[in-house]
């Protein structure tokens, strides 16, 4: 609607005193252009070549200052991003539920080192459209097997049931058939990792 | 067999291994499959193709024809109800509960007001404001054990995430950028390398106005002082008792808020900012002030 | 088969218990070892990503200036890059991609389409008692084009992923520093700039005939590059420029201490940096 009646007030002068017979467009039909009923504002229309006025005072430069060691560039750091993963710092409480990695667990005879965002390595693969759940240990260190005899004794005796694994020493991780993740993880978080 | 430490029992291993050099490099067995030539019964003949027809001449109909009869992909008629929903804004979301993890894990900084901007800096979260993407939707999931007290600015936001934030002392506003400042917010550092002045954010669309004029959702248009009555309803609704702004150490941070026409924190429409000398020019015309202004 | 395999593996010898400790006795105490003699320095690192369960490798700081080889200092590691689990599969698929990519095969043949002639039918369809055909330079024929053959210009690029790059990277280095083919020195200072010099050193520090020396800027001191400029199995090398098969072509890796340095702040912080990682796309549109 709003094209329609910025084209009327635009061609608005070149429509008074004619018949309705010329129309620009569709839904000028029906409308009875009229002297009286076209109203035409007071302020400049630019919409219209030749009735635009011509254009003056063209600035080519602006005037401006150059500020240096400004004091709003606390605020421009603020945006520039952060090149690799922040350290965290030590705090009273993590509502998230992360828990920091201890110092003890690293002369246990196996480790799982934490991920660059600093999570455990632990997650659950989907295949097969939800019909396969592998829980994959990542990023696992020293003693690997002792580790896997560990889990499936843990989830023996958690789950009341055999848990199949596999265990690839090269790769470093250890796929545990079916979806023990959280399990899993909180067994990591007891042992320190 | 010695110690059965992965990274160490290798690494020994190699001391008394010949040397690694290009001669002796192998990749792991099965993971190269040789390319079988089709020659004679060995897949040649008609090559997997089959017997004639489109199969082995592989001139095949389009894709979805289903050889005459309306086909299902054209089955479906029109339904009213979808009608406009490829113009609708989106606003991609962020839980309560990652928002926490985040500050956790100090990828979010909380003594600063937290914006768009800022989420989208610790990179664990992404919006792609071309593809019709609005903002941040900041869902309730986690609103039970959030316990952070910051000053944040989000695109929408649910009445319980409200009371959440507000039941921790923090402040909450919802704020309209059209895309144009999302693309700028989105990269900073991108924008900033153009050279080209920030410009002002626009009004939100007569859709949207309503919203973002609201007390209740905490509009960055509405009314403060109908905003403190809400914070007060929502304490009374929630039942948790509402924290004295006024008495906090951290309340001028707390109250910072952005120019209706302000894309980025302390940083004005007009300005050019140039990273590489360290400094920012500042417009000094009167045109161009009144126009940054306005 | 498989015993084999384990009777052999048991003819290694692994010990690595006595390594460990070596290791982690030397890591307590090298803030103990102060000062020996006047050039004797210890350098205890500040990690800016402290190393969790690996312990630290220490490798001595050498010197180039006299023939016999003199320990001026005792170097710190970060194990993620120099102690990182040596994977041959990763270091071979490096290797491979190294070779592969820039390589563009200029084997070419003609098809029936190009070869000279062969626009006339040879003979009518029916009629002769021959067999059936269009054209004298289709694949069948003698003298015809190739129907599959190699087509001018093939390039075979492609680009490995970047963590297959970087554990490369890292696996080549933790193999060469545990072959003991890695030396750090202090710089590359030369007292001559004679090549016999660099030949005599060599020699008599039992590195492997080929060296790759690495500095961290691509600039040298003039007497190692004279030097080495008519050595063929010599050469030196900015940090920028290291890569695999270069590490595993030359047999003994030296690198200078800005140099390590460098690496293992360059390659730490690829391994956590915050970007996330998508697959390389050639075209930039």
């Amino acid at each position: 609607m709003a094209t329609v009646w910025r084209s009327q007030y635009a061609f608005a002068r070149f429509f008074v005193g004619k018949t309705v017979r010329i129309l620009n467009n569709a839904s000028d039909l029906g409308a009875r252009l009229k002297p009286e009923s076209i109203s035409i504002p007071l302020s400049r229309k630019y919409s219209n070549y030749a009735a635009s006025p011509f254009v003056s005072k063209i600035q080519e430069q602006y005037e401006f200052e150059i500020v240096k060691n400004p004091p709003e560039w606390g605020y421009v750091e603020r945006f520039l991003p952060l090149e690799t993963v922040p350290q965290i710092k030590p705090k009273e409480s993590y509502p998230s539920g992360w828990i920091a990695p201890k110092e003890e667990a690293k002369n246990l005879p196996y480790y799982i080192a934490r991920n660059k965002n600093h999570q455990i390595p632990i997650y659950l693969e989907i295949g097969y459209r939800g019909q396969r759940k592998i829980t994959k240990i990542k990023r696992i260190e020293g003693d690997i097997w002792l580790m896997n005899d560990l889990i499936k004794k843990y989830l023996k005796n958690k789950c009341n049931r055999y848990v199949e694994t596999r265990v690839h020493e090269m790769g470093k991780f250890i796929d545990v058939k079916g979806d023990y993740v959280n399990i899993l993880i909180d067994w990591a978080h007891a042992q320190g990792f | 067999m010695g110690s059965r430490q992965i990274t160490e029992k290798s690494l020994a291993m190699l001391r008394s291994l010949p040397r690694i050099s290009l001669a002796n490099l192998r990749d792991n067995p099965g993971s190269r499959k040789n390319n079988k030539r089709g020659r004679g019964q060995y897949g040649g003949d008609k090559h997997g193709a089959g017997n004639k027809g489109s199969n082995q001449r592989q001139n095949y109909m389009r894709l979805g024809y289903e050889t005459g009869n309306n086909p299902f992909y054209l089955r479906m008629p029109h339904e009213s109800y979808y009608k406009g929903h490829h113009h609708r804004r989106e606003y991609p979301p962020i839980s309560l509960l990652q928002l926490q993890k985040l500050i956790d894990t100090d990828r979010v900084d909380i003594d600063k007001p937290i914006d768009i901007a800022s989420i989208v800096k610790s990179g664990l979260y992404h919006f792609f404001p071309d593809q019709k993407h609005f903002g941040v939707n900041l869902t309730d999931e986690g609103a039970d054990i959030f316990a952070a007290k910051i000053n944040i600015e989000v695109q929408w936001a649910s009445e319980q995430v409200i009371a959440a934030i507000e039941k921790n002392g923090g402040v909450i506003t919802t704020a309209y950028y059209d895309p144009h400042s999302l693309l700028l917010l989105k990269n900073p550092k991108k924008f900033f390398e153009t050279g080209q002045a920030i410009p002002r954010r626009m009004i939100p669309p007569p859709d949207a106005i309503e919203y973002y004029t609201s007390a209740e959702m905490r509009g960055y248009l509405a009314d403060p002082e109908k905003i403190s009555e809400d914070r007060l309803r929502l304490a009374q609704k929630y039942g948790y008792e509402l924290p004295v702004l006024e008495n906090d150490s951290n309340y001028s941070m707390l109250c910072e808020r952005k120019d209706p026409r302000q894309i980025f924190y302390g940083l004005e429409p007009g300005w050019v900012v140039n990273l590489k000398d360290k400094c920012i020019l500042k417009p000094k015309d009167e045109e161009l002030l009144r126009f940054y202004a306005s | 088969m498989s015993s084999a395999l384990i009777n052999a593996i048991k003819r290694l010898n692994i010990s690595v218990l006595p390594q460990i400790r070596f290791c982690s006795s030397t890591a307590n105490q090298s803030s103990a070892i102060n000062v020996i003699n006047n050039e004797f320095s210890v350098t205890k690192k500040e990690w800016k990503f402290p190393p969790s369960y690996t312990k630290p490798r220490e490798v001595w700081i050498e010197n180039l200036d006299t023939i016999e080889e003199k320990k001026v200092g005792l170097f710190e590691l970060h194990p993620l890059v120099y102690a990182a689990a040596p994977r041959i599969d990763i270091i071979h698929k490096n290797v491979t991609w190294q070779k592969k990519y820039r390589w563009v095969s200029w084997a070419h043949t003609k098809t029936r389409a190009e070869v000279r002639g062969g626009g006339k039918k040879p003979w009518p369809q029916k009629g002769l008692g021959r067999a059936r055909h269009g054209s004298i330079r289709s694949p069948l024929w003698r003298g015809g084009g190739v129907a599959h053959g190699p087509r001018s210009g093939k390039t075979h690029f492609y680009m490995l992923d970047i963590y297959s790059r970087l554990h490369g990277l890292t696996s080549t280095l933790s193999a060469k520093f545990a072959q003991d083919d890695l030396h750090v020195v202090r710089d590359l200072e030369l007292p001559t700039d004679e090549s016999e010099y660099l030949i005599e050193l060599i020699e008599k520090r039992n590195w492997g005939p080929s060296v790759l020396l690495v500095d961290d800027t691509d600039y040298a001191p003039r007497n190692i590059t004279v030097a080495t400029d008519s050595l063929q199995y010599v050469n030196i090398m900015p940090v920028y420029g290291l890569n695999v098969y270069s590490m595993l072509k030359h047999d003994t890796l030296i690198l200078t201490q800005a140099a390590a340095e460098k690496i293992e702040e360059r390659i730490l912080h690829h391994l956590n940096s915050t970007k996330v990682v998508s697959k390389f796309k050639l075209s930039q549109v």
